[in-house]
């Protein structure tokens, strides 16, 4: 192969892997979510690129409105997006928890509602988030990145790291784990379902939320915003192997890294087309994704 | 008595746009609901009649689509032998694709369909040398007068087409109640019901499943020419990510399993968006409200929820 060395410079590289690694982050901020949801009500929820989009719409109106602090804003946003998932999960997806096609319906209804309800309120218009010193660029000889990737990173990890937290050591996240392996089960040892499903959409919608919220300031808010974290969060979740938070984080991270560096060798428009193949060639390997794990009962 | 009442609404259907003459725009909308039907039916027969849920279907579509808008374009090929390749082409990538795909499962196959669909129509948008691109390919010729015996019809007025889109979408219609009639078709019941069972009792469920799976393509594709040929030109907005996840929603609506599950499911996704026109900038965010309606209320689509009815009110 004719690939001269000079196509690769070592610091395109470098500089795509500190893009790929935030894109990821948010990826996988986003397919934790959306894997805790189907790990415990077995719900494939395609709205949570709406609340992902509500997430970057609530930050936008905490900084023109409520505080221009840029925390404060997260955390509001944040705060909402687990009102909506609460909401969501109490009139729409608990009642649907076994009827897989009504799931996409109810999803593509989600979706249409938000994305127009946010036109009617909003207007067409992409929306800035007023963050200047977000948006300051550091150097790092000759990298160059914004103080928002920096802020993306933390955020994630925070946040990953305290959901671990939360599931391996209070009693809450004990018992979604417990619902997610055997619901029949964990009804026997007096943990109350509904419960566990409500707490885990309003998680599931603060994540949604707060990576909107993260991105808003980098890119715009819109009503499509959502639009391809979820495809990207759905290609995490199935290459993690659609059981374990660790898989989704590393599918995600997987993701935003392999579409930032294949733009140094495909052009631009077949980034997806190179992440979406790279996920049939794994399935193809190995079925179940990168760590997921057989299924008892299942052939 | 089913027989009479097919052939009522056939007739109805046929005689519609000379019923009520002067009516262009209503004439396009029922035109463009037949070229959804097709489709829909391709889908119906995989996830309706055999469990399996396809998110990349419209893919499929373009697929055909595309291929018949060269042959008609730049080999000047008739609209008949056009479609029928395309559909033929959209099946054979359908087998090449299900090939590997359909060794997964459930959820896993799902997403493999959604991966499929999104490079189908990245490959639509960025092949400019074949596809054209962004703006597609414009300019397909309508479709040339039918001369039987004496009698010559115009196939390239309005009135014309429609009555083209009719025939085909019965003749996908006759095909999906053959299948489903068919030995083929209860096997394909007996997958849907319990795999496992299904293989006990003899079922080679991975032949079955490519067949449907190739045979819904090619439908789909079918759909993808009669679509494209009507509105003359083949654009990858049609066959995108979006159209595909609606023509789920046309399915599921309708009532998956149902055999006119996708005419109606069909109607109801054109004509709905087209009722609520007087709610003006609203009629989205409705329409989103009344499938999560939908989604809750009628579990087993339109047909189911009408069957359901019907059966309370014999009790009772």
């Amino acid at each position: 192969m004719a690939f001269p060395a000079m196509a690769f410079p070592a610091m395109a590289v470098i500089a795509q892997a500190v893009n790929g690694i935030m894109m990821g982050a948010v990826y996988a901020l986003f397919a934790v979510g959306m894997v805790l949801v189907f790990g415990v009500m077995r719900v494939l929820n395609f709205a949570h690129g709406a609340v992902f989009m509500a997430g970057g719409y609530l930050c936008w109106f905490a900084m023109a409105h409520v505080s221009p602090i840029y925390p404060v804003a997260l955390l509001f946003s944040t705060a909402g997006g687990a009102a909506i998932g609460l909401v969501l999960e109490r009139l729409v997806f608990r009642r649907l928890r076994e009827n897989l096609s009504m799931q996409i319906v109810a999803s593509l209804g989600l979706i249409l509602m938000a994305q127009n309800g946010v036109l009617l309120l909003f207007g067409a218009d992409a929306l800035q988030i007023e963050a200047p010193s977000l948006r300051r660029v550091l150097r790092l000889g000759e990298l160059g990145f914004t103080v928002q990737h920096l802020v993306i990173l933390a955020a994630v990890a925070v946040a990953v790291a305290s959901l671990h937290v939360f599931l391996s050591r209070s009693r809450l996240g004990i018992a979604m784990r417990a619902a997610s392996q055997d619901i029949q089960a964990a009804r026997v040892v007096g943990i109350a379902p509904d419960r566990v499903f409500a707490i885990t959409f309003a998680l599931s919608g603060a994540l949604a939320a707060l990576g909107g919220a993260l991105l808003g300031p980098l890119f715009l808010v819109f009503p499509g915003m959502g639009d391809l974290p979820l495809l990207k969060g759905l290609t995490a979740i199935v290459l993690g192997g659609m059981g374990s938070v660790w898989g989704a984080v590393l599918g995600g991270l997987a993701i935003g890294l392999l579409e930032a560096e294949a733009t140094l060798f495909a052009p631009t428009d077949y980034r997806d087309l190179v992440v979406f193949a790279a996920l049939i060639a794994t399935l193809l390997l190995r079925p179940r994704g990168l760590f997921g794990t057989a299924i008892r009962g299942e052939p | 008595m089913k027989a009479a009442a097919t052939l009522l609404a056939v007739a109805t259907a046929a005689l519609l746009p000379v019923a009520f003459p002067g009516q262009p725009y209503m004439l396009q909308l029922a035109t463009l609901t037949l070229c959804g039907i097709v489709p829909a039916i391709g889908l119906n027969l995989l996830f309706g009649y055999t469990g399996l849920v396809s998110l990349g279907h419209m893919g499929f579509a373009g697929v055909g689509g595309y291929a018949a808008a060269l042959l008609m374009k730049q080999a000047g090929w008739p609209f008949l032998p056009a479609l029928g390749s395309g559909a033929l082409l959209a099946g054979a990538v359908g087998l090449l694709v299900g090939i590997p795909c359909l060794r997964l499962r459930s959820h896993f196959f799902i997403i493999v369909t959604l991966a499929v669909g999104l490079i189908l129509s990245t490959l639509f948008t960025n092949l400019d040398w074949l596809t054209g691109g962004a703006e597609g390919l414009p300019g397909i010729p309508r479709p040339r007068p039918l001369a039987i015996g004496g009698v010559r019809i115009v196939l390239a007025t309005p009135i014309g087409f429609y009555w083209v889109a009719l025939a085909v979408t019965l003749g996908a219609l006759l095909l999906q109640w053959a299948v489903v009639r068919s030995p083929f078709g209860s096997a394909l019941a007996a997958i849907r019901q319990d795999e496992t069972m299904a293989a006990a009792r003899g079922v080679d469920v991975f032949a079955h499943k490519l067949a449907v799976f190739a045979l819904s393509a090619g439908i789909a594709g079918a759909g993808g020419a009669l679509q494209a040929s009507f509105l003359r030109v083949a654009a990858p907005a049609s066959f995108d990510l979006a159209a595909s996840i609606n023509l789920v929603a046309v399915v599921i609506i309708g009532g998956p399993g149902y055999l006119a599950g996708p005419v109606l499911g069909s109607i109801v996704f054109v004509a709905l968006p087209e009722a609520l026109r007087a709610a003006a900038q609203a009629r989205l965010f409705v329409f989103g409200a009344v499938l999560v309606l939908l989604a809750l209320f009628a579990p087993r689509g339109l047909l189911g929820l009408g069957t359901r009815l019907l059966r309370r009110h014999a009790a009772s």
